[in-house]
């Protein structure tokens, strides 16, 4: 009997105990897999920082300073490519010797599309420009903090929508993405 | 489905459509289109047009782009407001706060948590019976203290507007702002300022006209002038002791005064200044030195335009009755066109996408009329494709084909006459009809088919004036420098052609850019000419900047630009602003040496005295030619690479 028992006892406890760590495996494994999953797609291109470093030019139209603003919350890289434009936008704290965007000029939407960004803009940047300066420096601060971002090498601007070789009235060939060795 | 739902966190069941509240903003009832409530919280949708008109009002502006998880606002006074969906934490400046409740999608809308936005916005909900007063406040205060001057900053909801309610002899400046409230300190004590020791602010009024008492206790025998502000939501109040220098407008030298923030910055129009300088820029000058008229006399038609695509490659036949020269260009960024001289167009000009790999647009265009009639063809190409004409029945066949040459020529001319081609050139393996030149395939050395010709392109015109600041328009400034310059350099034995010899588009009125700026490329491309000068006047927003800068683009042209840079430097009393490489369209799209010259700032004071000087603007002409001249002599023509 004991005979006769003992090779059940044994396989019976052999087969539990191997049943339970194989579901906790794949059960870690899923919510490893999920979690991965999630944490791509909230940093889809690495970026988890908790600052981004946006640009300004100063008034003498060559001199970029860097600037470190808090990050919202999504750390995905659209997500910071809009909220970074917004800010180029926005431009330095006021009082702040820089050229900026022309107030009213509107970020209608951020795409990223592999190492290329585009930006809409809209608003008063549609409007006919005051002259080259301040024309190449907003674009520059603009195309230096974006590419700043991990992962966007270029930066295609559109304007309400469509490509356009300047702006109205501009200077600055726009119809091409710009990258920081355009400057 | 669990990102996705990440992505767009739906309204749950405690959110709920509402009836528009009675919110009351500038005197009228807030309208909103879609309002929702989260709890006892409103909920704005980001396109709703009740919300639309209250940032309009504030001067802010949102962005937001279905499927993204960011809505960033921007006040009028230039803060970011970062929402995010799905999160109750949003940031003001950088500055992270919490809202009643996360930010939420809805159909292709973000619905935000609107008391948290107006709060960040300087707006508070102050009950007024039933309804909710958004009640704007000075929120902002920055204190400066330099230079013996101390500036007082005020940062309002909404363009502030205030008056001086203080005796002119009080030293204790008081001033009142209309209706807006404060949330500031009522008692700030201002450290390390001789001028002003502190303020008092007292709010008043009633829920919807409220006012605001700003009361400085500024030293006796300071004055104070109100400041150019950064934004138009701010005021800016200068304090300093009687002899120092202050920038700004006097506050308080008579009966109490109403100003508002900051002028609307709108263009001056041209107006009667306009017709001043235009008499400026109407001295006569010698006529401009004709290009060589066309051979053939007879004008050709040009009768049929038949794009045939086919996959990889592309066909154009073009019909054209009678003998017609022509001229075909090769440009560094894959467009080619050819133009047919002594030729109009039969047919309606095109501009169309033919649909193959080859070639991502067809154009077709009388490009010149009588007496030097040009109709051009232009192909924006895929790459660097081999292109061919071919003769055909009645005209001739331009063959895009599917494989790029490498080594293709940049330019090449002949005639088509009675259904074959006699080419000026064939070179072997490229493309056909090219200009006996040598030529590296990384660097072509651009050849000027008119060596003594000098391009001026001044800048804008007609419909564009470019900038117009303190009574000059840039148009006409461009035009009387470059008139000037054709002067100069005629004198010198240069030819001269002029992109424009008058106030006029040099395409068409109101034209896109791309045609507008690529037709001055094209005046010089299609001449062959020596160097291409583009006159232009700069302007910013801020009267403060001035000086003269110089462009180029192509590596190749740093030498042009600083000898041109250096001249004018040497013989000009401007701010020397450097020379500097920009992406700029004309100077990036012409083959020869080019050089764009941003003379100095009409939007500057000291500088727009030079402009309207006619003794400042023959000395910057005479130092631009200075410039070429010195140019010329180092570089001789055909020792030039147009390679980037």
């Amino acid at each position: 009997m004991s005979q006769a028992r003992g090779p059940r006892r044994a396989s019976r406890p052999v087969a539990k105990r191997s049943n339970v760590p194989l579901v906790l495996v794949a059960a870690v494994a899923l919510a490893a897999i999920a979690a991965f999953g999630i944490w791509r797609y909230l940093n889809v291109r690495g970026t988890a920082a908790d600052t981004i470093t946006v640009y300004y030019c100063k008034t003498d139209g060559a001199t970029l300073v860097p600037w470190k603003v808090t990050l919202g919350m999504p750390h995905d890289a659209v997500s910071i490519a809009l909220f970074a434009a917004n800010q180029v936008i926005a431009g330095p704290p006021s009082g702040t010797d820089a050229i900026r965007f022309p107030q009213g000029t509107v970020v209608r939407a951020v795409r990223v599309s592999g190492s290329k960004a585009t930006v809409d803009l809209t608003g008063a940047i549609a409007k006919p420009q005051e002259g080259s300066f301040g024309e190449s420096a907003q674009f520059k601060a603009l195309v230096w903090t974006l590419t700043g971002i991990r992962g966007i090498d270029s930066v295609q601007i559109l304007i309400a929508g469509s490509r356009v070789a300047t702006l109205p009235g501009g200077h600055l060939e726009l119809d091409q993405p710009l990258a920081r060795s355009n400057w | 489905m669990l990102l996705g739902g990440l992505q767009a966190v739906p309204a749950s069941a405690a959110t709920r459509p509402a009836a528009s509240p009675d919110y009351w903003f500038a005197g009228t009832r807030v309208i909103w289109s879609k309002p929702q409530k989260r709890g006892d919280e409103l909920a704005i949708a980001n396109d709703d047009a009740g919300l639309g008109r209250f940032l309009a009002r504030l001067g802010a502006i949102i962005s937001y782009d279905p499927g993204q998880r960011y809505a960033v606002i921007t006040s009028g006074d230039r803060r970011t407001i970062s929402f995010a969906v799905g999160d109750a934490r949003y940031t003001v400046a950088g500055v992270t706060q919490t809202a009643p409740f996360a930010p939420y999608v809805a159909g292709r809308s973000v619905y935000l948590p609107f008391s948290a936005l107006a709060k960040a916005l300087y707006v508070s909900l102050v009950a007024d019976g039933s309804a909710t007063v958004l009640q704007p406040q000075i929120g902002g205060l920055d204190i400066k203290v330099e230079n013996k001057v101390t500036q007082v900053t005020f940062r309002s909801a909404s363009p502030p507007k205030f008056k001086i309610v203080s005796d002119p002899s009080d030293p204790h400046l008081a001033i009142q702002f209309s209706g807006v409230g404060s949330t500031l300190e009522k008692d700030r004590h201002i450290g390390g300022s001789a001028e002003v020791h502190g303020m008092t602010i007292r709010t008043g009024g009633t829920a919807r006209n409220p006012t605001t008492t700003v009361i400085f206790d500024a030293m006796s025998g300071t004055s104070h002038v109100a400041m150019t502000p950064q934004t138009q939501n701010e005021i800016a109040i200068g304090f300093a002791f009687k002899g120092v220098a202050m920038a700004g407008t006097p506050l308080g030298a008579s009966a109490p005064a109403v100003a508002q923030a900051m002028p609307n910055p709108t263009r001056e129009s041209a107006g009667p200044s306009t017709n001043e300088y235009a008499r400026v820029g109407a001295e006569v000058v010698p006529p401009d030195p004709a290009i060589p008229p066309p051979a053939l006399s007879a004008a050709a038609l040009v009768t049929a335009v038949e794009a045939i695509p086919d996959g990889q490659t592309l066909n154009v036949r073009i019909g054209v009755t009678g003998p017609v020269s022509y001229e075909w260009h090769r440009l560094p960024d894959n467009r080619w066109y050819v133009d047919l001289k002594n030729a109009t167009l039969g047919v309606p000009a095109r501009d169309e996408q033919p649909n193959n790999m080859a070639a991502s647009s067809l154009r077709i265009r009388q490009l010149s009329t009588a007496p030097d009639p040009v109709v051009r063809i232009a192909l924006s190409l895929a790459s660097q494709r081999q292109v061919q004409l071919l003769p055909s029945d009645g005209g001739f066949t331009i063959a895009v084909g599917a494989l790029d040459n490498l080594d293709a020529q940049r330019v090449g001319s002949g005639k088509v006459v009675g259904g074959s081609i006699v080419a000026a050139a064939t070179p072997a393996g490229g493309d056909m009809w090219s200009p006996p030149v040598t030529a590296a395939p990384s660097a072509p050395v651009y050849m000027p088919t008119n060596p003594k010709l000098i391009v001026i392109d001044p800048g804008h015109g007609g419909s564009d004036s470019g900038a117009a600041r303190n009574g000059l328009v840039e148009k006409d400034i461009a035009l009387d420098v470059s008139k000037r310059l054709r002067a100069v350099l005629i004198a010198r034995g240069w030819q001269v052609k002029m992109t424009r010899e008058t106030d006029v588009d040099v395409y068409a009125p109101n034209d896109s850019a791309h045609d507008e700026l690529q037709a001055r490329c094209d005046v010089a491309n299609t001449a062959g000419a020596r160097m291409f000068i583009s006159v232009h006047v700069n302007s910013f927003t801020s009267s403060s900047l001035n000086g003269s800068t110089t462009y180029y683009y192509k590596p190749s042209d740093q030498a042009l630009g600083d000898a041109i840079h250096r001249s004018m430097s040497a013989s000009l009393n401007t701010t020397d602003k450097g020379l500097r490489k920009e992406d700029f369209y004309v100077i990036k799209h012409t083959l020869m040496p080019a050089a764009l010259v941003e003379t100095a700032f009409l939007s500057n004071v000291e500088d727009a005295k030079l402009l309207r000087s006619p003794a400042f603007l023959q000395r910057m002409a005479v130092s631009i030619a200075d410039g070429i001249g010195s140019y010329a002599a180092k570089v001789p023509a055909g020792n030039y690479s147009s390679g980037t």
